[in-house]
């Protein structure tokens, strides 16, 4: 009966404290069910992605000895397989084409047997580039090698067997040959390191009828595969979905006792993933958490504004006989009340949230994780109200006398935690556990050899963690210290504005350190969430697209077939098109490193630096622009990798002697090159080690002047039409790659985890959170004073007197919160960019600073205070009624 | 801002003060119709229940409340229509103390809001102390003291600014009858010392038998035997 008495005296009387202390769960409700949510749909997608972007999920190759029908019959009758087909494949000494006087013999090639409507079944295996993908068809690399075309006959060598001629009926690309041509089975260190040049596909009765002799007389240059898709009934996470086709895959094995080893293009694929769905899963815990923790203290701030009220009102009760149970069932009461009201408009806000930004209230997820996401924030909300409201009440009742509970300021002493230097010692272990984590170079992704499973470095997480919480109570004793210490100070500051009063107000001021503290450590704590957020995700957009280009070379790129002679020239062509701002060529060749064979290209320094975009932090012992100025004023000059230059112990000036192919005669012949810097990123270039030279030099070294691929820079137009555009011009003779199909390819690598949902909502609760630190916090402060502003009024204070207080109050928290919280946001910002390192490919050369949200973010806050100070000085200059009936 | 009052003028001359709260069905009649006149070295005890309109009454002739209608002068003080430290000095009921300042700080602030140093107030506050002999109190906190004690720095505070009107709202309606007796003795001596003129508003007979003006309220209406003070329903 009590509880409800106080309950409904609460909501009659003292309605502003329940919803401001409201409003603080829900900003912490609306931000855990909105990120958490985010996660789980994030990770679902990773799935979804990483599953559909594989063709043939299983690739199961019969071994010697074994019946492959017997193979094929297990796997169609295994559990889950939905669709099974066999491939064979034979290997060829080479294919030939004569066309009028000339004859183009190819390399050692492969030719595989396909059902007629294999193409339907594994949709994404063969891709028609001329005339028809059933039949006899050719791979687009092997018909550029041959200068093959539809209608042509090709004959294919068998080993021991006489040469059989087969007619094209089409020429496909194989965007999946890396894993249609792996060994299955074998180890990643063991794969071959380039699909095989040249392939040719036939139906499979005419593989049958060519290549069945070859199978009994030379069964070594012939295997069969079976192609299976699984059914994707897989789990929302990537690692519970590897986890799960992983283990089917050794089952079947177990099935086929021998006969056949599965190759697990899907298991594989998913093991991608799941790295990335736990940098999605940091991602949560360093940009969520700190986000909803800083609501928690938000709703303490704002439910400790009105500590002194509710303090009295306990005296009260407690003076009329209440016990300490009463008492703390009174606060848990309304601690209940606040997470209800809170929690309602915290799930709605995330449900709004999730319909605008991604579409559904559930954020694309299922209805059941959104509702146990909703039921975890709901008890995270209730945590923070029973530790804001609750726990006070219980503590105050427990330790403060009837009178003491009554006194408002209180002469204050240093909290415990500042005697023993808690927050120097925190900020310590942050720095201690940073360079720890620095020295075992950031790696937040576990993934140990041998070990199937791969797991979240949380150590590293404790720099942070550490650095937030240290960072949060050294503001408070800078606030408290100032104006403990500074109080003769700060009244010469405010003389100017407050004249006679200023000493008065300092000396306010000062006795109410700790209410201020608590004000400009929240503005502080807010600035640095809101800046340090933005800041890392502007940082993190800016790498993604970066390191997109960098992965496609240029915003367009033309990649020539191997053995396609393509010239500097064609240059003019591809530069006529329209959309094309600037064009430059690579030449991609291979270089014996010592006994290291190593890729090397050719560049024209005149023109790269045009056509892409060439970062200082690629290399070092120079910038971009001073290397490659470098490397056109020293033809022979030299860009190496850092192992290379550990290896080979090399200084600037030391001369390399590599040995590149001739053109002519393509033997190796040794080329003089001078080291003059490193590189450790390059448009199209491999992670691990290669060598960039002038492309001049190098044509005239090797006698040859054949392009690799030309870079193709299409400004502000539109890259996927550009790239339409220069594929009726190249034919099929080269691969055309737009970057923003790139952008969607690397979604499966460690910059895939879209952060652009987590960016919105996390930056739309950072303005929240700003606003209410500021606006709320501080009006609730001098709202809980507005009896010490009506006796100044009663005492005849001018309303610019009153103003003084007001202000003087405000621009402390205000300016004082946002210095410190600017200069701290700034530190942590690089705290975090070097801590998750990781997730950067390549690593940031420099903070990406969205100065626009930034101002957004300034002047919210001022636009909260102003509010605030507004509000209350026109309350102050005229007490109302009922104030003065109270004096 | 010092005014020395004028002799045979009122300090403050009241004229059909009304004052409502509300509109409509809602409307209280807090005061009704109100007239009267302070001069002085007069010390009047105002006498009424609770919700009489008693507080309303001293609100308006303070200067802190405005009246629906009728109006209030002062005609002895310049018409100085505000507080300010100098013409009038009100003691409030409940504490009304700044919980943020010193007892000293507290006492000054008056004086510093109408214009004085920081030096002047300060000492001027610590004579106001001494008088009431509260100088031991000085540089505690207003939570720190006793209710008598509040109460007896806020009447420091008071005559710290030398006012020529004190109006004391039950001053001691939170107060034991000893520390109320103190209370009202230091008032008493203060406006006997100064000349000021002194309101009080109490329901206790015994205080106001010590005050040879005696005015009451009921249900808004002020009621007095006294030609100064009239009222008209």
């Amino acid at each position: 009966m009590l509880i409800f008495a106080w309950l409904r005296g609460l909501v009659r009387r003292r309605p502003g404290r329940l919803l401001a202390t409201s409003a603080g769960v829900a900003i912490a409700v609306g931000l855990l069910a909105s990120i958490g949510t985010f996660l789980s749909s994030s990770k679902a997608v990773m799935t979804q992605r990483a599953s559909s972007s594989v063709p043939v999920d299983w690739q199961v190759e019969t071994q010697p000895g074994a019946d492959p029908g017997s193979v094929l019959q297990t796997v169609r009758t295994f559990p889950g397989i939905s669709n099974a087909t066999p491939v064979e494949f034979a290997r060829t000494p080479g294919f030939t084409l004569t066309t009028g006087d000339t004859t183009q013999t190819t390399g050692a090639g492969v030719v595989l047997g396909i059902a007629s409507d294999y193409a339907v079944r594994f949709p994404g295996v063969l891709r028609t580039l001329a005339g028809s993908r059933t039949g006899v068809v050719l791979a687009q690399q092997t018909a550029a090698n041959l200068r093959a075309t539809v209608g042509d006959t090709v004959t294919i060598a068998r080993a021991g067997l006489p040469d059989a001629s087969v007619r094209i009926d089409g020429i496909v690309d194989l965007p999946t040959a890396d894993s249609l041509f792996q060994k299955v089975g074998a180890p990643s260190s063991a794969q071959l390191q380039a699909p095989p040049d040249n392939v040719l596909l036939l139906p499979d009765t005419v593989w049958h009828r060519l290549f069945d002799e070859l199978s009994r007389s030379r069964p070594d240059l012939v295997t069969t595969q079976v192609h299976a898709a699984v059914t994707r009934a897989l789990p929302a996470d990537p690692s519970a979905a590897f986890g799960s086709v992983a283990a089917q895959g050794r089952n079947l094995e177990l099935k086929l006792a021998g006969t056949g080893l599965v190759g697990n293009n899907l298991g594989a694929e998913l093991d991608k993933a799941r790295s990335d769905s736990l940098y999605a899963q940091i991602l949560f815990l360093f940009l969520g958490i700190p986000g909803a923790v800083l609501a928690g203290v938000l709703t303490s701030t704002v439910a400790a504004s009105g500590a002194d009220r509710r303090r009295r009102d306990q005296a009260l009760l407690r003076a009329r006989g209440a016990t300490l149970r009463q008492l703390v069932r009174l606060g848990l009461a309304e601690a209940v009340i606040v997470t209800v009201v809170g929690s309602a408009v915290g799930i709605g806000l995330a449900a709004i949230i999730g319909a605008r930004t991604f579409g559904s209230a559930t954020f694309g997820t299922r209805a059941a994780t959104a509702v146990w996401w909703a039921a975890a924030s709901v008890a995270a909300g209730l945590l923070v109200a029973v530790l804001a409201i609750a726990r006070p009440a219980w503590r105050d009742a427990r330790q403060l006398t009837v009178t003491a509970a009554r006194r408002t300021v209180g002469r204050d002493h240093d909290p415990r935690w500042m005697r023993w230097c808690a927050d120097l010692i925190l900020l310590a272990g942050a720095a201690v556990v940073f360079w720890f984590t620095g020295r075992g170079g950031y790696k937040l992704v576990l993934a140990v050899e041998g070990v199937p499973t791969i797991s979240v470095n949380y150590w590293a997480f404790l720099g942070p963690a550490l650095a937030w919480l240290g960072g949060g109570l050294l503001f408070y004793r800078l606030a408290v210290t100032t104006l403990r210490v500074g109080r003769r100070p700060l009244g010469s500051v405010l003389r100017p504005f407050t004249s006679a009063l200023s000493s008065t107000i300092a000396a306010s001021m000062s006795r109410q350190r700790s209410l201020l503290g608590r004000g400009l450590t929240l503005v502080a704590l807010s600035v640095v969430f809101a800046g340090s957020t933005s800041v890392f995700n502007s940082t993190y957009q800016v790498q993604a697209e970066v390191d997109a280009v960098l992965s496609n070379g240029a915003m367009v790129s033309v990649v020539e077939s191997p053995g396609h002679d393509v010239h500097p020239s064609f240059a003019d062509q591809l530069d006529h098109i329209p959309g094309v701002k600037s064009v430059t060529w690579v030449q991609h060749r291979y270089a014996y490193v010592g006994s290291d064979l190593q890729d090397l290209y050719g560049v024209d320094p005149a023109t790269i630096v045009k056509a892409t975009k060439l970062r200082d932090s690629y290399f070092q012992g120079g910038t971009a622009s001073q290397l490659m100025a470098r490397l056109a004023a020293q033809p022979d000059a030299a860009l190496v990798s850092l192992e290379t230059v550990k290896d080979f112990q090399l200084t600037p000036g030391d001369t390399l002697k590599l040995r590149l192919q001739d053109g002519n005669t393509k033997q190796f012949r040794p080329v003089t090159f001078t080291y003059a810097g490193v590189v450790s990123e390059f448009p199209s270039a491999p992670s691990d080690s290669f060598i960039v030279a002038n492309a001049a030099y190098v044509a005239q070294a090797t006698g040859s002047d054949t392009v690799g691929s030309f870079l193709i820079d299409t400004a502000h137009n539109d890259s996927s039409a550009v790239t339409r555009r220069v594929e009726r011009v190249v034919g099929t003779t080269a691969t055309v790659n737009d970057v923003a199909s790139k952008r969607r390819k690397i979604g499966t690598s460690l910059t895939s985890v879209e952060l652009s949902g987590l960016t919105r909502v996390e930056l739309g609760f950072a303005l929240v959170l700003a606003a209410a630190a500021s606006g709320l916090v501080l009006w609730l402060g001098l709202a809980e004073r507005k009896r010490t502003f009506a006796i100044a009024a009663a005492l005849g204070a001018t309303p610019r007197q009153l103003s003084g207080f007001i202000w003087s109050e405000s621009v402390f928290v205000t300016a004082g919160g946002l210095i410190i919280g600017v200069f701290s946001g700034w530190v942590l910002t690089q705290m975090l960019v070097k801590v998750l390192t990781g997730v950067f490919d390549p690593p940031p050369s420099g903070l990406s600073i969205p100065w626009g949200y930034l101002a957004l973010v300034g002047g919210i806050v001022l636009a909260g205070v102003l509010t605030a100070v507004a509000l209350i000085t026109r309350a102050a200059r005229r007490p109302t009624t009922e104030m003065l009936r109270d004096l | 801002m010092n005014v020395a009052p004028i002799p045979g003028v009122p300090v403050v001359d009241a004229v059909d003060l009304r004052r409502e709260y509300g509109t409509g069905s809602a409307c209280v009649v807090a005061l009704a119709d109100a007239t009267c006149r302070i001069f002085s070295g007069q010390q009047i005890a105002l006498m009424g229940p609770s919700g009489s309109g008693k507080s309303t009454l001293v609100h308006l002739l303070a200067g802190i409340d405005t009246p629906t209608s009728g109006t209030v002068t002062w005609p002895a003080l310049a018409n100085e229509p505000h507080l300010r430290p100098g013409p009038i000095g009100v003691v409030f009921q409940a504490p009304s103390l700044l919980p943020p300042l010193t007892v000293v700080e507290n006492v000054a602030l008056p004086l510093l809001l109408g214009g004085a140093s920081g030096a002047e107030g300060t000492a001027a506050a610590r004579e106001a102390l001494a008088l009431l002999e509260l100088d031991t109190l000085a540089d505690k906190l207003p939570e720190e003291l006793s209710g008598g004690q509040a109460q007896r720095v806020a009447i420091a505070r008071v005559l710290a600014g030398n006012p020529k009107l004190i109006l004391a709202d039950e001053p001691t309606g939170q107060l034991d009858h000893e520390t109320a007796t103190r209370v009202i003795d230091v008032l008493i001596a203060a406006t006997d010392a100064s000349g000021a003129a002194l309101l009080i508003n109490t329901h206790d007979p015994v205080i106001a038998a010590r005050f040879s003006v005696h005015w009451s309220m009921h249900d808004g209406a002020l009621i007095t035997t006294s030609e100064q003070a009239t009222t008209r329903c």
